[in-house]
């Protein structure tokens, strides 16, 4: 064991800083140029655009070290926006399940940001317990397509994306877990329609999808039908690790000092209030840990393998700091975070606090509420058995 | 000791009640929050008629001759019902300074229309960096020929846009955390050099900001002694933390009720929710949260009424305590109702928001604890 990073790691530190110095966004520039440029710069560095992808599908083959590097690395610059759907949960399910027709399909667009993909897993009587999901995959009397009918509901992004990644059920025989068909289908088509839902934030970033007759060509099936839960599981898990934005949160907790030293409380600052200042370390020493605690399972799993049920941790963890930097960020804007648009005086980041801590509500039960991860804890980790 | 309410009481807690069951589905409220003046004037002249708005003031004012019992009564209920209209902006903090500080010719000119509803107040004592103290007054009165000319800017003035007039502290002698030197004046909304700017507040009501630029304050504005506007404005404060207290505890209460009916409807895994242990203990300590502020509640409440020595310490420990409270059981009704819980569409994420933005008014959890413990 060795807490210093190699002479290559520091190296390889240098190099990526230089890069994401070089490729920074620069004032005036075509937004979306840069961000089209950025991805096809680090796709020349060898796989950049993919960090996470294997060798053999065009990502860099980075140790876990490396890949700590650029997550940190990463945080604190001005990337490009990006969705996980298609890269990080679709990509490794089409990897693994997918026929070589389907990747060279559906990989290259997903690698060059052309296609924006969404997910469709939750149901309105299928939340935690997503295996009892409803939506039919009905097979055409030839066999050459499915017709697709109910409803997902949580859907992010939706609004704006070009596909999903839909799980079905074509079979209601056996346990619920059998009998879930993975289908890829377009969201720009007659019987898809999107319905925004708006969150206490007051933003819009999910939606309700329902589907009417939706024809979705056979080859468009990951895998084999029904066995679907399968191929899901292995991609929540890669949901989780990636939900956790561990490096974010640090980043985020020197901004929120940054903001609580230039709130003035008498001669000082917040960050001189002893109940403030206690509850920032609490949080720092908890991120400290869970840190280490990816770091371990980064060295652990090999690049591109499904983090396995470790990632419940993470994902648990790494909510809840969110939500603790979410919560101390209204309160280091007072009485301020509850203005909602006008005219404030208050310090400016306190405009919205309130609405921010609000959504972040929602961290803890995205991607499997954080009871379901310590269901899986319970279970796959401690190996406990329930009698129920 | 006595817990029980009086007759009267119980009728006027009966009779808001109804009027919630009647006005305050959650379509009507979010209709009524998004439209100006962010609440409804009709409602506010039923309040008036109902005699809610004179609750507070003594027969002498015109009022009923209440206390903060009954303030405590109303504001329980608007808790639950999440109602709009300004009646802490302008009763109990506009009306409550007045009622302190003024004397008798200016309760006459304000209290009498402030209790039928055609006039409202509201108190502006906070400012950019006065943090939750509110002797920490920056805004500077500066002498002239008939009283002051006052100039800065005071912050979260509740329902200001809809204010005929506002309570305003600002500093005519002293070093900007002095407690002495602080004067209150009664200034209305339409003085030359004062502007009021409103907008919306996260939990669908109004407040504002004001900035007065050399604006004349007369002798007959200013409420008692010069100077000696901190003992009533603390007092004042202290009454609206009774109130908004009142209010959180009405709010926990359909949290927690919500929650538990939520929790027996909802299947997952082909049971109810209400039947994962996890879940009906967690529900237990929204209930036990949820009781022990209203014990507190009483206790502050008779102890500010009796004008008890520990009055104060209890107001701090209370706001302590709800703020605590509110975060627990807020929190945990959403978290409990998953995905729906962060939607616009249930009403329990509207409590919520209302029992956050209550959580930092008049100072927060931890601010209140660290004045106890001082």
């Amino acid at each position: 064991m060795d807490i210093e990073l190699s002479k290559d790691d520091l190296l390889f530190e240098a190099e990526v800083n230089a890069f994401l110095t070089e490729n920074a966004y620069k004032k005036g520039e075509d937004a979306n140029q840069w961000r089209m440029d950025w991805f096809a710069k680090a796709r020349e560095k060898g796989g950049w655009d993919v960090p996470k992808w294997p060798v053999n599908f065009g990502g860099p083959g980075w140790t876990p070290n490396q890949h700590y590097v650029w997550q940190r690395a990463t945080a604190r610059a001005t990337t490009p926006w990006d969705l996980p759907f298609g890269l990080s949960m679709l990509a490794p399910v089409l990897m693994a399940y997918g026929s070589e027709e389907q990747q060279e399909r559906f990989l290259p667009d997903i690698r060059a940001r052309k296609v924006n993909w969404c997910q469709g897993y939750s149901e309105p009587g299928a939340g935690s317990d997503l295996a009892s999901l409803k939506t039919r995959a009905e097979l055409s009397d030839d066999g050459s397509h499915y017709v697709v009918n109910g409803q997902k509901i949580w859907t992010t992004m939706a609004h704006i994306a070009d596909w999903i990644f839909c799980l079905t059920r074509t079979s209601s025989d056996g346990i619920k877990q059998e009998g879930i068909t993975f289908l890829l289908f377009p969201m720009k088509q007659d019987g898809v329609e999107v319905k925004p839902i708006i969150t206490l934030g007051g933003t819009h970033t999910v939606n309700s999808v329902y589907f009417t007759d939706v024809k979705v060509p056979v080859e468009n099936r990951v895998g084999e039908e029904g066995k679907g839960w399968t191929y899901a599981k292995g991609l929540l898990e890669h949901e989780r690790s990636g939900i956790a934005g561990i490096s974010n949160s640090i980043v985020a907790l020197e901004g929120l000092k940054e903001k609580a030293r230039g709130v003035k409380r008498g001669n000082g600052s917040l960050m001189d209030t002893p109940s403030f200042k206690a509850k920032i370390a609490a949080l720092e020493v908890d991120l400290m840990a869970v840190e280490y605690t990816e770091l371990r399972s980064l060295a652990t799993a090999s690049a591109g393998a499904a983090p396995g049920p470790e990632s419940s941790i993470l994902k648990l963890k790494g909510t809840e700091i969110q939500q603790r930097i979410q919560k101390l960020t209204m309160e280091a804007g007072g009485q301020f975070s509850a203005a909602w648009g006008g005219r404030n005086s208050g310090p400016g980041f306190a405009r919205g606090g309130t609405g921010g801590y609000m959504n972040s509500r929602y961290y803890t039960i995205y991607g499997g509420a954080s009871e379901v991860q310590k269901d899986i804890i319970t279970k796959k980790v401690l190996g406990i058995k329930s009698s129920k | 000791m006595n817990f029980e309410l009086t007759d009267e009481q119980r009728l006027v807690a009966g009779s808001i009640a109804r009027f919630i069951q009647d006005n305050y589905d959650l379509e009507s409220r979010i209709q009524l929050s998004s439209v100006k003046p962010g609440f409804s004037e009709d409602h506010w002249a039923t309040m008036a008629e109902l005699g809610w708005l004179g609750l507070p003031f003594s027969e002498a004012d015109g009022g009923f001759g209440g206390s903060q019992i009954d303030t405590m009564v109303l504001m329980e209920q608007f808790g639950k019902g999440l109602v709009l209209e300004p009646f802490l902006a302008s009763v109990v903090l506009g009306g409550g300074a007045l009622k302190r500080a003024g004397n008798d010719d200016q309760k006459k000119a304000w209290l009498s229309g402030l209790i039928d509803g055609s006039k409202k107040l509201s108190l502006a004592y906070m400012e950019p960096e006065s943090g939750d103290e509110p002797q920490n007054v920056a805004v500077t009165g500066t002498p002239s020929d008939d009283g002051y000319k006052v100039t800065g800017t005071k912050c979260m003035v509740l329902h200001g846009a809809a204010a005929d007039a506002f309570v305003v502290s600002f500093r005519t002698s002293g070093g900007t955390a002095d407690e002495s030197g602080i004067t209150l004046a009664l200034i209305p909304a339409d003085r030359d050099g004062l502007k009021v700017s409103g907008f919306p507040t996260v939990d669908g009501l109004q407040s504002s900001e004001l900035s007065f630029d050399q604006v004349d304050v007369n002798k007959e504005d200013i409420l008692g002694e010069v100077g000696e506007g901190f003992v009533p404005l603390n007092a004042t404060i202290n009454d609206g933390i009774l109130a908004i207290s009142a209010e959180a505890v009405g709010a926990m209460e359909v949290l927690y009720k919500d929650t538990a009916a939520y929790t027996q409807e909802r299947e997952q895994f082909g049971h109810p929710l209400s039947d994962f242990q996890v879940l009906q203990h967690r529900m237990v300590d929204m209930f036990v949260e949820y009781e022990q502020c209203k014990s507190l509640l009483l206790r502050a409440v008779m102890e500010v009424a009796a004008d008890g020595n520990d009055a104060q310490r209890c107001v701090h420990a209370l706001k302590h305590l709800v703020g605590k409270a509110a975060t627990f059981v807020g929190e945990n009704a959403v978290q409990t109702h998953g995905g729906m819980g962060v939607t616009e569409e249930l009403r329990i994420g509207h409590y919520f928001k209302r029992l956050m933005v209550i959580e930092a008014q008049f100072g927060n959890t931890d601010y209140h604890l660290d004045r106890f413990a001082a």
